[in-house]
């Protein structure tokens, strides 16, 4: 039985459970064909801190990512909504890869919908 | 299957990239499988081409001058842009010269290092937020108790009661406090007695006093805890002339009127923190009651002291009225008035 206060950063290991899943989901969303672009000619250094910050972040880690600096980070990329889809489909896959059980990658994923408006790109006809 | 067989099929399939190129023309001669894969090699290849941005010049110049040279070379595979650490060193084979590669995949090392960076940063940032937070939470349990009883609280998670003597006690309340708030604004009234205590804190801290507690429109300050002071009597004394002084200069320009009465007494007090979800540090004992007993006998902007408070000079103030009282709980006691000379002669 888990602790109902603990976060999923702390079931999954913290920072070593962590760097896992960062490292796999890396490796996921430069090798995938529909997102992989966004991440093709990003510094290294910068990529992996920002996706390490993200996953730590939704996974209730010791980090909050601001709304303000998520919509900057990728307002010029124009991520549309197939795009958003392909990345939370990879997270539920590197969650499952790591042992994650079915509610928690729910949540996970969950977290990671809940800035979908964030971080597409605002449609044209609205 | 011979010693060069067997060296043959390690080199074709283990993760570092081996190659051998020649010395003076630097064309590459032989490939392992992960050095082809890292970099196209095509019959006649330079070892240049495939390090990227190195001049051929000055490729020879510095294998001429040094044994080994390395350096990271970066290689696109697919949308990856990996690091390849390599290291090209002289050899020999058979008499002849020959410059050895050898190349290993470093990407993810350079990935994790960029993750343990970020991740530093993070713990750093936390670190700093509970360090503010600690402080903070210092600030106020010291509003609470003197920074020893905190450091031994800290320490031990409790505090053992604890005998101070001697100490002098100083207890001030205000003539009409209740009709004054009911007859105001409370919220004004509220608002007048804090800027009132602020003052009394910096005179108190002034004059090495230690304020206990505020009960009310009651302020109670112990001098000599929970350092000894051998001049606790002076401190207190002074400290209550300097909170009549403050009054009458304040009630000069003010238009409420806020008159004290202050008794002081010497003795024991014992000292500890009271609570355990709300702390207090509070003092018990003699010194404590009859300061409040003495503070009773005043009249506004009075003080009523010990006789042998009588013996302590301070400037500006006089002692006088020297009578004993029976004071309840204490008997017969010689006590003795301090005033402010002004005052005397209004009086007078």
């Amino acid at each position: 039985m888990t602790n109902s206060n603990q976060t999923l950063y702390e079931k999954y290991g913290g920072f070593p459970g962590v760097r896992q899943v960062v490292t796999d989901f890396y490796e996921r969303a430069l090798d995938n064909d529909i997102v992989g672009h966004f991440f093709e000619n990003v510094n290294m250094a910068r990529l992996v801190d920002h996706q390490t910050r993200m996953i730590a972040g939704l996974l209730g880690g010791p980090v909050e990512v601001s709304e303000t600096r998520l919509a900057d980070a990728h307002a010029h990329l124009n991520v549309e909504h197939h795009h958003f889809d392909e990345i939370a489909a990879l997270l539920n896959e590197t969650l499952i890869d790591a042992g994650f059980e079915r509610p928690d990658r729910v949540a996970a994923v969950a977290a990671v919908e809940a800035r979908r408006s964030i971080i597409v790109k605002r449609s044209r006809a609205a | 299957m011979n010693i060069d067989a067997i060296s043959m099929r390690m080199l074709s399939n283990i993760g570092v990239g081996v190659a051998l190129a020649d010395p003076e023309d630097l064309r590459i001669h032989y490939s392992n499988p992960a050095f082809a894969d890292w970099f196209s090699i095509e019959e006649g290849t330079s070892l240049e081409s495939v390090l990227g941005n190195v001049e051929r010049g000055d490729l020879l110049n510095e294998l001429a001058e040094r044994d080994a040279i390395k350096l990271d070379v970066a290689v696109k595979r697919k949308r990856r842009l990996l690091t390849i650490e390599t290291v090209i060193r002289h050899a020999e084979s058979d008499g002849r010269k020959i410059l050895l590669v050898e190349c290993q995949n470093i990407s993810r090392l350079r990935e994790t290092e960029a993750m343990i960076d970020s991740y530093a940063r993070i713990a750093e940032r936390k670190a700093r937020e509970l360090e503010r937070e600690k402080a903070q939470v210092e600030k106020l349990l010291l509003n609470v108790m003197p920074r020893s009883v905190y450091e031994e609280y800290k320490t031990f998670g409790t505090v053992t009661p604890k005998l101070y003597e001697p100490v002098s006690v100083l207890m001030l309340d205000f003539v009409g406090f209740t009709q004054m708030a009911a007859a105001a604004d409370p919220t004004v009234t509220v608002t007048e007695l804090n800027d009132i205590f602020t003052g009394f804190d910096r005179i108190a801290e002034m004059h090495g006093c230690e304020r206990i507690k505020t009960i009310g429109d009651a302020y109670l300050a112990v001098a000599g805890l929970p350092t000894p002071n051998p001049d606790h009597a002076d401190a207190v004394a002074q400290c209550a002339a300097k909170m009549i002084r403050y009054l009458e200069r304040r009630n000069e320009t003010h238009p409420h009127q806020w008159r004290a009465r202050i008794g002081l007494a010497s003795g024991a007090v014992v000292g500890s923190v009271v609570g355990v979800q709300k702390y207090v540090f509070d003092v018990f004992g003699p010194a404590v009651n009859l300061a409040s007993r003495l503070q009773c006998l005043s009249k506004p902007m009075e003080v009523t002291a010990t006789a042998d408070f009588g013996e302590v000079g301070i400037e500006g103030f006089v002692a006088g009225n020297s009578r004993s009282v029976d004071i309840r709980g204490f008997g017969p006691t010689d006590v003795v008035k301090l005033q402010l000379e002004g005052a005397i002669e209004l009086a007078a």
